[in-house]
């Protein structure tokens, strides 16, 4: 039979290598990923998100190329930066993009499971819940944390070499806080995604929860911060009084406990790309200090486990037969 | 009794039913066909959920589209399976009930009756959601004939049932149909279906391909020759024998050296010819058969064709 | 090795007992698995896949215990659900490999014995195109495939004919009979068709009530005593059915023209004797063949007994 000169094409049997159970959620997670690379939606979002970062580049060369140093040697604007606090505004910045991308990708994964009863594939294997809800999450995490982390250490590479002479790096913590902040938006919109995406059956539903979820604080917090500019600029003693309490709530949405954590780690209340330059009361940057950072990262901490743990309870071990 | 005249229904550049003739009379008839061949548009033409594009669909000599006397004449038994989750059987099979035009009390009265009927007096207090598909049958049968209809029509209806559900369902159908209503079940079992009747309809790509009893129609088929299977200890002396018959067509000696599988046209005077050959010359045969005899192979030369 | 060896096993959902003392044997081959609805036949494949923690006893499948080793055991067999599923988003050859992968396959092997899995189970060209896109036949094909694609020596199919028409049917059965009939690979079928099981399996594992009724081989169970026969006339002949009696034949008229024959004689005498009859009465014999319990008929009697 070996030697015949026909070939036998029909069943034939799988031999080869099985791999354990500890590579599973790589699998799962692999999958999600590669379906989010495929939709044009997330490269245009992932370049857009560190807009703010071009922004810093061009106005460092148009400030470099046109408006010369009245002092020779270092240039006083430059040297006025706080660079830290740019990484911040960055950061800052990119959350709205951030969550568009979360939204593109990230509610879909376990609302089309269900539709399509996809558990029943998954659990039919040696694949337990947990590697399921693991690939799942980390599906999320890694893109979004990726599309984070390229543009900021790209910047920082390119800011500690130009513009070490303007104490760019004063503080070597500064890298590894930088990936900390950078893995954040991924930890709570890959925890947030995956919980309302199981408590629903299409990913068009959960994305409008989620972007729900998402906004109405976004309006609660941009007007805190309007209320703190206001107050802060008012002589009013009882105003000034609240501040700290109207600054706490500016961290109150998503986006705002991301940007709360990101300034406790950096330990600034941000600034103006150009501070101390005379701009009239009223339109003057005011910096928000940082929140209580340990009650923030416990706030934070808390949201990311408490949705992952509805995803585990809601994607229950169906009956698979 | 139902009509059907060059009816035809599109759908768009999608062709549902083309130009189909026929009559359904009172009794069990089958509804055949592959899966797309427009049975269930046939179906809701019928019940009057769906208005032709050309051509008439008569019932009782009424048109069905929209017309509420047609309805109460019809029992339909869809193959989808919605309901209102949150209801119990019982409310469900006496809301179809009143729908159809019965008093409270004629409702809640049929309503009893068919629930026992079908074998569901005490299940039907729980919310559908949680029933097993056996039990949505039944509950999709007894709101079907809850108004006493004379024609009932059933797509898929002995899907997902076990054989005791099975049997219980096809000795309900030959009840009725034996109480003179019309009957037509449209299904893909066609084991089952064949025990039910020999009265066919069968559909492809949206024409009507056959219509009729199906022995007729087998005899019909030419391009088939009617295949005959023949068991006997001395398989090639009967080969021999038989080769000098006049309708044998082809003669096939099978591996064990036992058997002989033939293609005859007429079958009638093959059989006579054996018969007489197995008794005047004493051959001795074990068993004779027609194998292709079945719907499933009538289906499948029809379809394949 | 047996292939499943169960013993007194008991499962309990609160305070409902779904299987109660069930010990069985399974063993290798293909081997259906038959019951009503409700009858235990779900929770016994679940506890076969070690999704289930028995109350009371216990067992083996392919030698691994199904209490304790149930990831270990989900990697050496492969089920075929019954209820629709897919991963959404992805082509046929995208699903089975990456069904391929999650059973532990290396990515490479994956696609690889995707292209051949889908082959054997006949979607050619359409393996390229969306899942969601599909006809029943090649979802239920699909579903298929992404049980071998491991290459497990058990296969669980849960009602793999559901909703097929009859050449779907067909497309689904072969490669089940082919695999299983040297191939080495062994399956258990669930399903409510009795004719399709009797087209795949050898053998039959009947479950009601919890408990095992019965097992054995397909022929077995389908064995008539007293050597009756089985006479398929053209049209019905009653002075066949008197001459017969008077001959001290028992006579039971069966669906349409078909008749069951007891004759009390040996075989050669007992077709002599029937041809005979006919030939003098002039009935038109059409098949005449040992008579045979159908598997449904063999499957109604050990449930109402």
């Amino acid at each position: 039979m070996k030697n015949s000169p026909i070939a036998d094409l029909s069943y034939r049997h799988y031999d080869g290598p099985l791999n354990g159970g500890a590579t599973r959620w790589w699998s799962i997670a692999k999958l999600s990923i590669q379906l989010a690379m495929k939709k044009k939606g997330f490269w245009v979002w992932a370049v857009l998100s560190g807009y703010w970062y071009y922004i810093l580049l061009a106005v460092f060369w148009f400030v470099e190329s046109f408006i010369p140093s009245p002092v020779p040697g270092k240039h006083p604007l430059l040297s006025a930066i706080i660079w830290k606090d740019q990484f911040s505004n960055a950061f800052n910045i990119s959350q709205l993009l951030l969550f568009v991308i979360a939204l593109l990708i990230g509610t879909g994964t376990i609302a089309n499971d269900n539709r399509a009863n996809a558990l029943l594939v998954y659990l039919s294997k040696p694949c337990t819940k947990l590697d399921y809800i693991i690939g799942k999450w980390m599906g999320v995490f890694i893109p979004i944390t990726i599309v984070s982390l390229i543009p900021t250490l790209f910047f920082f590479a390119y800011g500690g070499l130009s513009f070490q002479e303007y104490g760019f790096i004063s503080d070597w913590w500064l890298l590894p806080k930088l990936v900390l902040i950078c893995c954040l938006p991924g930890a709570l919109h890959a925890s947030l995604c995956i919980g309302i995406s199981s408590l629903f059956n299409q990913g068009r539903i959960a994305g409008a929860v989620y972007s729900g979820l998402f906004f109405l604080p976004w309006f609660f917090t941009k007007a805190m911060q309007v209320v703190y500019v206001v107050l802060s600029n008012n002589d009013n003693p009882k105003g000034k009084a609240s501040l700290k309490f109207v600054g706490n709530l500016y961290y109150a949405s998503m986006d705002g406990i991301q940007i709360g954590v990101s300034k406790a780690i950096l330990n600034t209340g941000g600034s103006a790309l150009f501070p101390g330059g005379g701009s009239p009361r009223g339109t003057q940057f005011v910096p928000i200090p940082p929140p209580n950072g340990t009650a923030i990262t416990v706030i934070f901490i808390a949201i990311c486990v408490i949705f992952s743990g509805i995803a585990w309870l809601r994607v229950r071990a169906v009956e698979v037969v | 009794m139902i009509e059907l005249q060059n009816t035809s229904r599109w759908y768009g550049q999608v062709i549902g039913v083309n130009d189909v003739t026929a009559k359904i009379t009172p009794g069990i008839t089958a509804l055949l066909g592959m899966n797309g061949s427009g049975k269930t548009t046939l179906i809701r033409l019928i019940t009057g959920q769906l208005r032709p594009t050309t051509g008439r669909v008569l019932v009782h000599g009424m048109e069905p589209f929209a017309n509420p006397e047609v309805f109460k004449k019809l029992g339909y038994c869809p193959e989808i399976d919605n309901f209102y989750e949150h209801y119990s059987g019982r409310r469900f099979v006496n809301f179809m009930a009143r729908l159809s035009g019965l008093t409270a009390k004629q409702a809640s009265d049929k309503t009893e009756e068919l629930l026992h009927w079908v074998g569901m007096s005490d299940r039907a207090d729980k919310s559908i959601k949680g029933y097993s598909k056996g039990m949505r049958q039944r509950i999709k049968l007894a709101q079907a004939m809850v108004h006493n209809p004379d024609i009932i029509l059933l797509d898929e209806p002995l899907n997902g049932l076990d054989p005791v559900g099975r049997h219980e369902l096809m000795s309900v159908l030959e009840a009725l149909a034996n109480q003179g209503k019309t009957i037509m079940v449209s299904s893909h079992i066609l084991f089952e279906v064949e025990q039910m009747t020999r009265s066919l309809l069968l559909l492809h790509r949206g024409r009507l391909l056959a219509t009729g009893d199906l022995q007729a129609i087998r005899q019909l088929i030419d391009k088939h020759p009617h295949k005959v299977r023949i068991e006997a200890e001395d398989a090639r002396g009967l080969a021999s024998r038989l080769s000098s018959l006049p309708n044998v067509i082809s003669l096939r000696i099978a591996d064990n050296n036992r058997e002989l599988h033939l293609e005859v046209n007429d079958p009638d005077s093959f059989y006579e010819a054996l018969t007489s050959i197995a008794v005047d010359e004493s051959w001795p045969i074990a068993s004779f058969n027609s194998p292709d005899n079945n719907l499933e192979s009538v289906f499948r030369y029809l379809v394949e064709a | 090795m047996k292939l499943i060896d169960i013993k007194n096993l008991t499962v309990r959902y609160r305070t409902f007992t779904a299987l109660r003392d069930f010990s069985c044997e399974i063993e290798e081959g293909c081997t259906g698995l038959l019951g009503p609805n409700g009858a235990g036949k779900t929770t016994f494949l679940k506890t076969l896949l070690g999704f289930v923690t028995p109350t009371e006893g216990g067992g083996t499948v392919l030698g691994l215990n199904i209490a304790t080793d149930g990831r270990m055991i989900r990697q050496s067999i492969g089920l075929m659900p019954e209820q629709e599923c897919h991963i959404p988003g992805l082509t046929a050859v995208g699903y089975v490999a990456y069904a391929g992968e999650l059973a532990g396959m290396p990515a490479d092997q994956a696609i690889r014995r995707a292209h051949e899995v889908l082959e054997y189970c006949g979607l050619g060209e359409a393996r390229y195109r969306n899942v969601e896109t599909f006809s029943t036949g090649m979802k239920q094909r699909t579903k298929l495939a992404q049980a071998m694609i491991h290459g497990p020596k058990l296969l669980l199919l849960d009602e793999p004919t559901n909703g097929l028409d009859p050449t779907g049917r067909e497309d689904m059965l072969s490669p089940i009979r082919d695999i299983s009939h040297g191939k080495g690979v062994n399956v258990v079928v669930s399903s409510h068709l009795l004719p399709d099981i009797e087209r795949v399996c050898d053998r039959v594992v009947v479950v009601m009530g919890g408990q095992l009724r019965t097992q054995g081989s397909i022929k077995d169970l389908k064995h008539l005593s007293g050597r009756p026969y089985d006479v398929d006339l053209r049209e019905p002949n009653e002075q066949f059915i008197a001459n017969l009696t008077q001959q001290g034949a028992t006579v039971e008229a069966l669906k349409y023209t078909s008749l069951r024959v007891i004759t009390n004689r040996e075989p050669s005498e007992s077709v002599k004797l029937i041809l005979e009859t006919a030939k003098n009465c002039g009935a038109r014999v059409r098949g005449l063949t040992p008579a045979e319990r159908s598997l449904e008929a063999a499957f109604m009697e050990v449930i109402n007994s």
